[in-house]
């Protein structure tokens, strides 16, 4: 394949990774809070939309509200009456309770329906737009649409609404935000809701690129902490731009040196970002670093 | 007088557990040894996350290295007490070697950082024909019943868990204790006062790693078999972590307690109710983490709890070091 179907396949593949782990940068970056149970909600939004297809032949398109929904609906609640107690600990007690969480979450789907690889294929999943030479496989572009698209109205909501505005400042200043009358501990729940639905519509498209089991998300929270790192930790634009850089690194590795070593090259390259620049390829934190409930 | 007190209990202590061959049957001796490997493991991590405060959530990697390296070594035709001392060697050399950049970094950066050179290792082992790749690796049987395989892996592993929790007393009495102790508080102080801080936090995290590399090697040659995704499982790294913060971090007993008790749990959990012992392990490193934060044991002066609120962000932002 030529170059140039590479750098297109590198893309794609960006787009689906940053659709994965624009919600967990927004749940870092608003609350200090390092969400392992990020992957738990990609395997629920993918398990969401492998029961609609299989049961109602819903496209997976069509159940991405209904995953999201779900996955809200789970969120909230376990933001706002346990992790916020975690919070106050700081951020190495979060990443242990979430990781709990994501234990617990995983091996009840595990229980529930096996460990058995799914699929989930819907008509067009082999079909593509031809440019020349070049072929652009019509799922992942689809996916990759998605992910400009979410993070676009992330970037709306943040900047644009009354509630993103709230959002920005309990992550920058949470006790001067709780003084003038900002109900911090919602908006934290609000906020990991929202982060955890956009995993769910992650897990909805992931699941038709790729066998839905119930250790997917974890392979996929992996690639999430080197984008983040890349990208800066806690930054959704970040997040997006190390989706891309990661996906083309992992794609020119497969192709021009060995398909085996691409995991190995992107976790040295996790810790000497960190050596090098802590803060991320792509500059500063998001919005606030301080967290105290 | 209290110190007294402890080392009279904690020698009662030691002694019964020497002696509970007597009265253990097989199955409850296994138990007891994968117990032991754990203890040793918290107590290894504890000279790193109890007395420096930095938060080692990667600190599994050095069971699979020691694990590997021994197999390895092994198969290669060396003997088990040779082997097991290169595992130890490889596994000191690891930590030093990475520690010099990556423990430069603060809190939450130095944690991630583990984490990658968790997932890294385990990437590499993966793909290297030397360790057999996915497919795992076999160890060289044991020579000897299997009664008497089950002694000799309660009595090197509670020798490790042992030498583990003495290793910890004698580091935190010793003038390297004070120095980590110091950088617990205040790293920058710590170096005005001319503290090597760089040199204090590498030889205890390379300490940690000697110890956890040699519990890998018993436990590669009492396993007899090992595949990457098991010797580097993440979750070895998190549960250690826990096990820590559950007992109490940076006191002498409570990653004793922490690892004997979670992992009697989930020990038990396990037989009762298969593979949803992994989610009921799951709730209860929730719950730690909600309730129980700073740990069972705490002690007056150390301020256990002062390890995972070092981590809050502010705090916790990388320091460039010139030279």
């Amino acid at each position: 394949m030529s170059f140039l179907q590479q750098v297109i396949n590198g893309i794609l593949l960006g787009g689906v990774y940053g659709l994965a782990s624009a919600g967990f940068a927004l749940v870092w970056g608003v609350m200090n809070e390092i969400n392992i149970a990020h992957a738990a909600f990609i395997v629920i939004g993918a398990y969401a939309s492998y029961f609609l297809a299989a049961g109602l032949h819903l496209d997976p398109l069509a159940s991405i509200p209904l995953a999201m929904a779900a996955a809200f609906a789970l969120a909230y609640p376990t933001q706002r009456y346990l992790l916020n107690r975690a919070l106050p600990h700081g951020l190495v007690i979060t990443l242990a309770t979430t990781f709990g969480l994501n234990l617990l979450i995983e091996n009840v789907v595990r229980t529930l329906w096996s460990s058995n690889f799914r699929s989930i294929t819907p008509s067009y999943v082999a079909s593509g737009i031809h440019l020349g030479p070049l072929l652009v496989p019509l799922l992942p572009l689809a996916v990759f649409v998605l992910a400009l698209t979410f993070v676009g109205g992330m970037y709306v909501f943040l900047e644009r609404t009354w509630l993103g505005l709230a959002i920005r400042a309990a992550a920058l200043n949470r006790q001067a935000a709780g003084i003038v009358g900002i109900p911090v501990p919602v908006l934290y729940a609000f906020t990991f809701a929202l982060g955890s639905s956009l995993g769910a519509a992650a897990g909805t498209m992931i699941g038709t690129l790729q066998s839905v089991y119930p250790g997917m998300g974890d392979a996929f929270l992996t690639k999430i902490f080197v984008i983040t790192a890349l990208g800066g930790f806690g930054s959704v634009p970040g997040a997006l731009a190390g989706s891309l850089i990661l996906a083309l690194i992992e794609v020119m590795t497969a192709t021009y040196l060995n398909p085996n070593i691409v995991d190995f090259v992107a976790f040295v390259l996790l810790v000497m970002v960190l050596v090098v620049r802590p803060q991320g390829l792509l500059g500063k934190q998001f919005y606030g670093e301080e967290t105290a409930l | 007088m209290k110190r007294r007190l402890s080392v009279l209990v904690g020698g009662a202590a030691a002694a019964a557990l020497l002696s509970s061959p007597a009265v253990l049957n097989d199955y409850w001796l296994r138990v007891a040894t994968g117990v032991l490997l754990w203890v040793a493991m918290a107590e290894a991590l504890n000279l790193i996350l109890g007395l420096a405060g930095y938060p080692a959530f990667g600190n599994g990697v050095f069971l699979g290295l020691g694990a590997y390296t021994t197999a390895v070594l092994m198969n290669a035709g060396w003997g088990f007490w040779p082997a097991l001392a290169g595992a130890a060697v490889l596994a000191f050399a690891f930590a030093t070697l990475i520690g010099l950049p990556v423990l430069r970094l603060r809190g939450h950066y130095f944690a991630i950082a583990t984490i990658g050179v968790n997932f890294a290792l385990l990437a590499l082992v993966q793909n290297l024909g030397l360790t057999g790749g996915g497919s795992g690796l076999s160890v060289p049987l044991f020579p000897g019943t299997a009664h008497q395989l089950t002694l000799f892996f309660f009595y090197a592993f509670a020798a490790l868990a042992l030498a583990s929790i003495v290793l910890f007393i004698w580091v935190r009495r010793s003038a390297l204790g004070y120095a980590l102790r110091a950088i617990q508080a205040s790293e920058e102080a710590a170096r005005v006062m001319g503290i090597n801080t760089t040199r204090f936090k590498v030889t205890a995290w390379a300490l940690s790693a000697l110890v956890t590399g040699i519990a890998g090697g018993l436990y590669a040659y009492w396993n007899g078999f090992i595949i990457p995704e098991n010797a580097f499982d993440i979750v070895n790294s998190v549960v250690l972590f826990i096990m820590v913060l559950l007992g109490g971090a940076g006191t002498v007993f409570g990653p004793v307690v922490g690892a004997a008790g979670l992992e009697l749990v989930s020990e038990f959990l396990w037989s009762r109710m298969g593979t949803l012992h992994l989610a009921v392990l799951g709730l209860v490193i929730l719950l730690v983490g909600i309730l129980i934060p700073r740990g069972l044991i705490q002690r007056g002066g150390l301020r256990p709890g002062s390890v995972p609120r070092r981590a809050v962000p502010g705090t916790a932002v990388p320091v460039k070091r010139g030279g």
